[in-house]
């Protein structure tokens, strides 16, 4: 007659426990699927002014920046990738406000920061003013850092294709110590108007050649190309002219040009990325396809 | 040189946070204790013994009054060198073991690593510690906390030794243990000054006492002057003592206690003379006739009671 | 003296064999070595953010210790009573502080070593795993010593945070000696703000007595340099020392406080 030894739990605890951990993971599962997706907003639970934000965080200013700078690059790229039909990034700004106030000497962000702000729209805001206010309170901290000046001038030139403005800004970065002996040429180049295609391409050109960070230097390739395809659209329209001077209507596609008897053209015409360019029938004017990595081309500065 | 003597020791404390009213520890205590002796401070708790001791330590500071150990005011550090101190349930540092507790004291009295490692040895074995001295002192029950608050106090082989309640915490084996080794220091030559309110330590150790009670003196001098006050009576032992004449004498005795084989004790109350009841036994025999002496319980409670109830009580100060 | 090296080696073995003390240093360099994962959000700014949360943990960490090992301190000690046996032997109340606080000051000195250790270990790494290409895009070094300038400035500032938690704690609870504690931290890191009050708010006697709060207060943000080295930009000597110093002047103050306040007390 032996006594049973006293067990602490029954075993069939464990087996509730793992039915139990099972069916929750079930339930997370099949919860994510039904429940939507929320829109890829940074919320309205992060602080918006960046003098609170910088009494909060006394002593740990900096690690703040960090996570405001990673938070605003996700903010940046989420936007970009989302489907939504009409982009927002409004959010964009501040994040990057609140970034540059905890730390005033981070460099990228302001950098990096206003190439981000001024990228046209959809891939970006597209607003140069808040780009050039970026690097204005970025030279306010740094003012003898001649790369925020370049920046701005960048942004004068490329964006808002104001001439004078941008060499303004290469002028006064060329004055700054350590400042590279390109930029008072490139100032010159600037204001010579004929010269404006190369001065742009100067520009992206020495961009790539000293950037700090693959994704400026992605970024001047990018520039480079769309350069080429500026070229190349201006090339082209004269052909379109000619067709429509000869039947009185702009060709339906390239088919058209290629095909028939004229043979303007051997190949339908391809951007640098390789895709095709895209004709408008009813106005006859060129433009690099939606879908290419190029698209948009800035305003054209004629002539 | 008396190893211990206070004047006028007085100790106020003000209670209440919005009109604060004084409340009195300790109230004009003069006391002297001389070199060799073991005394005991005895009152019930609460009384102020604590307190004393507390002042003489200079853990606080008096109200007023004067304090002195071994001729030189409290607190003065080249004193502290010569005695020992074991505090009220004492409590040291959790993570350290025995060993290295007292190790850790030796070192401030300048002994040296090894010196220190000696002594604790010896005082360890001494206080009846044997093995655990490697634990840490968190896995220590209360009695061997006791145990090594004693060995700590006695760590720099000092010339006096105030004990706050020595006994507490200790089992009956423990309490003689610590009894024998407070006459073992008497016999050193070492000046023991304990609290206590077991009166029975107290009896068997002290060669004189003072008694407190309500933060004042009550009593003090030796223990023969403090019991020889008034004689308390008899105790009549007899044989072979009838129920009947028991019946009898009963209303004149204070207590009768069978003792078995028809033995009696009978208590005769002071007022009663024993030899007239001697006569009215009528056949019984007398075994033995002893005057009874007060214990210091009869002292201890009479004095007590004379300065008001045992209980602390708020009272205010007379201007 | 002699009394102060002992006791002061007694604070440092207790937080020697203290589980939690040793829970924060390893939780603080766990931190430092994660932050190899939070370097790939960064879009190259890589170096930078393992630097910022380097230098953060081993500050924050630190602080940690310094308040609430600091409070303990001396409040442990008269709470629990073990202060009774302690100052019967032959040591002074005024020994008793010092040797206190020198025990954890010099236990967080070690802990800030060990955590810069560690600290150039993950930044050894990364410099050992980065092509020379990327390193260009680097502001500094990422094995820059003059990062050893914000930790000593870090040391400095914890010293002096815990000669204020000894401070508060000789004669408050420990509630409050914390939150004081902590607000002594933060005041003393608002710095500028407080001396212009009056551009930020509009009142006439407020920033009257911010200013003087900013006068007699530690001034804080003059150790912090932690954003000035990782940005690769010049910290003076001659700044650093003239921050030391003035903060040991508060050390000091604030010891002498301490010993005062401490030798008048009743040991209830």
């Amino acid at each position: 007659m032996g006594t049973k030894p006293v067990r602490k739990h029954s075993p069939l605890l464990w087996v509730y426990l793992v039915v139990l951990l099972a069916t929750g993971t079930t339930m997370q599962v099949v919860l994510e699927g039904r429940l939507q997706r929320p829109a890829a907003k940074p919320g309205v639970h992060w602080i918006q002014s960046p003098g609170l934000m910088r009494r909060l965080t006394v002593g740990f200013n900096a690690i703040w920046a960090d996570i405001y700078w990673i938070r605003a690059v996700q903010y940046y790229g989420d936007t970009k990738l989302s489907l939504d039909e009409k982009k927002e990034y409004d959010q964009l700004y501040p994040l990057l406000d609140i970034t540059t106030s905890l730390d005033p000497y981070f460099n990228i962000a302001y950098r990096f920061g206003s190439i981000l702000l001024s990228e046209g729209y959809p891939n970006g805001p597209g607003n140069t003013d808040q780009a050039i206010a970026l690097l204005k309170k970025g030279i306010r901290e740094q003012p003898n850092k001649w790369q925020y000046y370049h920046d701005a001038g960048f942004v004068e030139y490329w964006w808002r294709q104001d001439a004078h403005a941008a060499a303004k800004w290469f002028l006064e970065a060329a004055s700054k110590p350590n400042a590279p002996n390109w930029l008072e040429p490139l100032a010159a180049s600037v204001l010579a108007e004929h010269g404006e295609r190369d001065a742009s391409r100067a520009l992206w050109s020495t961009l790539k050649e000293t950037a700090e960070h693959d994704w400026i230097r992605k970024a001047a390739e990018r520039g480079l190309m769309q350069l080429d395809a500026e070229a190349h659209i201006e090339i082209l329209e004269p052909y379109v002219q000619k067709f429509f001077d000869k039947y009185g209507r702009f060709p339906k596609g390239w088919q058209e040009m290629t095909g028939g008897p004229e043979r303007w053209l051997r190949n339908l015409p391809r951007d640098p990325a390789g895709y095709i360019y895209q004709l408008d029938p009813v106005t006859g004017s060129i433009t690099v396809a939606k879908d290419s990595p190029l698209f948009p081309l800035r305003r054209r500065i004629r002539g | 040189m008396d190893a211990i003597r206070t004047e006028g020791l007085t100790k106020h404390y003000k209670v209440g946070f919005w009109r604060p009213r004084p409340y009195v520890a300790l109230d004009n205590l003069n006391l002297s204790v001389g070199q060799g002796e073991v005394f005991g401070f005895l009152g019930p708790n609460g009384a102020g013994k604590t307190t004393t001791l507390k002042l003489l330590m200079q853990l606080i500071y008096p109200t007023s009054g004067y304090a002195e150990i071994l001729g030189k005011p409290v607190g003065d550090v080249a004193v502290k060198q010569r005695i020992g101190y074991l505090p009220e349930n004492p409590y040291f540092y959790d993570n350290l073991t025995a060993e290295e507790l007292l190790i850790y004291f030796a070192r401030m009295f300048g002994c040296s690593a090894s010196e220190g490692r000696a002594r604790a040895s010896r005082l360890l074995d001494e206080v009846g510690i044997g093995a655990e001295r490697r634990f840490q002192l968190r896995k220590f029950s209360k009695g061997m906390v006791q145990r090594v608050g004693i060995a700590q106090a006695l760590i720099n082989e000092p010339e006096l030794v105030f004990l706050d309640e020595p006994m507490s915490g200790l089992d009956p084996l423990g309490r003689r243990e610590v009894r024998e080794l407070i006459l073992r220091l008497r016999d050193r030559g070492c000046t023991v000054f304990f609290s206590s309110h077991v009166l029975s330590d107290a009896e068997a150790l002290c060669s004189r006492v003072a008694i407190v009670a309500k933060g004042r003196l009550a009593a003090s001098g030796s223990l023969d002057e403090l019991t020889a006050v008034g004689s308390r009576g008899w105790e009549l032992v007899v044989s072979g003592l009838t129920p009947d004449v028991l019946k009898r004498l009963m209303p004149r005795l204070t207590r009768a206690t069978p003792l078995g084989d028809g033995r009696y004790s009978l208590e005769l109350p002071p007022s009663t003379a024993p030899e007239p009841l001697i006569a009215e036994l009528c056949g019984a025999r007398v075994v033995s006739l002893n005057p009874l002496r007060g214990t210091l319980e009869d002292v201890f409670v009479e004095q007590v009671k004379a300065t008001g109830s045992g209980a602390r009580l708020m009272e205010k100060v007379a201007s | 003296m002699r009394a102060i090296a002992i006791i002061a080696g007694g604070v440092f073995r207790d937080s020697i064999r203290d589980r939690i003390g040793y829970g924060l240093v390893f939780f603080s360099i766990m931190l430092m070595a994660s932050s190899f994962l939070l370097a790939q959000l960064t879009a190259g700014q890589d170096v930078k953010i393992i630097k910022d949360l380097g230098l953060a943990a081993a500050s924050a960490i630190g602080l940690f210790i310094a308040i609430f090992f600091g409070i303990g301190l001396v409040t442990k000690e008269v709470e629990r009573r073990s202060i009774y046996s302690l100052l019967s032997k032959p040591v002074t109340r005024t020994q008793f502080v010092l040797g206190k606080y020198l025990g954890l000051v010099m236990t967080l000195l070690i802990n800030l070593s060990v955590m810069a250790a560690a600290f150039y270990g993950v930044l050894l790494y990364l410099d050992f795993t980065t092509l020379d290409g990327a390193k260009v895009a680097w502001e500094a070094p990422a094995l820059d010593p003059r990062m050893l300038k914000a930790f000593a400035l870090i040391g400095v500032e914890l010293m002096l945070i815990t000669a204020t938690a000894i401070f508060f704690s000789t004669f408050s609870s420990p509630f409050l000696s914390v939150a004081m504690t902590f607000a002594v931290y933060i005041i003393g890191h608002f710095g500028e703000d407080l001396k212009n009050l009056n551009a930020i708010v509009k009142s006439v006697v407020l920033p009257y007595i911010t200013k003087g709060v900013y006068y007699v207060m530690p001034n804080l943000t003059a150790l912090d340099v932690k954003s000035a080295v990782v940005h690769g930009l010049p910290v003076s000597g001659s700044s650093m020392l003239l921050a030391t110093a003035s903060c040991l002047v508060y050390i000091t103050t604030l010891l002498v406080g301490s010993i005062l306040i401490f030798s008048r007390r009743d040991l209830k």
